[in-house]
């Protein structure tokens, strides 16, 4: 009888702790950035290395960028442990790294309309490793920076 | 000083490149901000205390960058880059990297 009180005790942890993951993790998720890029939906976005046509040169372009770095929940590490013994696509993982590349860029974005422009080119994203990756108790985290140049694109009505 | 990934700026003209700048820094995360990233761990979300850091190691690897660049006398730099690389545990290299220019209004 003890044992099975003990066992229960101690399974009771990590299913709270998963259970916690799944709440809280998906609901920020949503909550994340759908509302925020809908904000950013005029702005011109390219990764071409040069501006578009009608850029204005009374303006200066100017460097922007944005930066992210988002933490997984426990309930996708536990299921991504279970994928790496199987192989193949670690989906958990996948949206994780998603979220923090669109974080980055809405940042970006909010930093150069800030600064006045209303167009971003040359994108770039790029990721740093902290430590998430290699250290073996560490967070399981991702980090994403993306940088551009922002101009100021004419529009329609001011030519 | 003008800043940009592009090659080329609007409106701007080239007259002298001044060749490669650089700037690099090292920079370790601390013992505080792990714990309460493994916190964060159960939960998901953003780590703030990461960003922020950084955000801050790359404003410094820039800023060296742009003192070498205005001891070449230069007023811009093109095609700016930025990368990194692990150097040990817990520690990464930021590195930004540009062509300084002096230019001109058209």
């Amino acid at each position: 009888m003890e044992g099975v009180i003990v066992l229960l005790v101690q399974l009771s942890v990590p299913v709270l702790l998963l259970l916690i993951g799944l709440v809280v993790g998906t609901t920020t998720e949503r909550l994340h950035l759908a509302s925020r890029e809908r904000e950013f939906a005029g702005m011109s976005v390219t990764d071409i290395r040069t501006f578009g046509p009608g850029a204005d040169p009374s303006k200066h372009a100017a460097l922007v960028s944005g930066e992210a770095v988002i933490a997984t929940d426990y309930l996708k590490s536990f299921l991504a442990g279970f994928r790496k013994i199987l192989g193949g696509e670690l989906r958990s993982y996948r949206s994780l790294m998603g979220r923090a590349r669109r974080e980055a860029l809405m940042r970006l974005l909010a930093e150069a309309r800030r600064k006045g422009f209303n167009a971003v080119c040359n994108v770039r994203y790029e990721t740093a490793d902290i430590g998430g990756f290699t250290g073996k108790r560490g967070a399981v985290m991702v980090e994403c920076f993306a940088y551009g140049t922002a101009y100021r694109l004419e529009t329609r009505d001011s030519q | 000083m003008i800043l940009v990934n592009t090659e080329t700026i609007p409106g701007m003209r080239i007259v002298e490149l001044k060749g490669i700048v650089q700037g690099n820094t090292v920079r370790a995360k601390h013992l505080g901000r792990d714990i309460a990233a493994s916190f964060k761990n159960i939960v998901g979300g953003e780590l703030k205390g990461y960003t922020e850091l950084l955000t801050e190691a790359r404003r410094e690897a820039l800023e060296r960058m742009l003192a070498q660049a205005e001891q070449l006398g230069a007023n811009a730099v093109l095609n700016l880059r930025f990368s990194t690389s692990a150097v040990t545990q817990g520690a990464a290299e930021l590195y930004a990297y540009g062509t300084a220019a002096v230019v001109e209004p058209e």
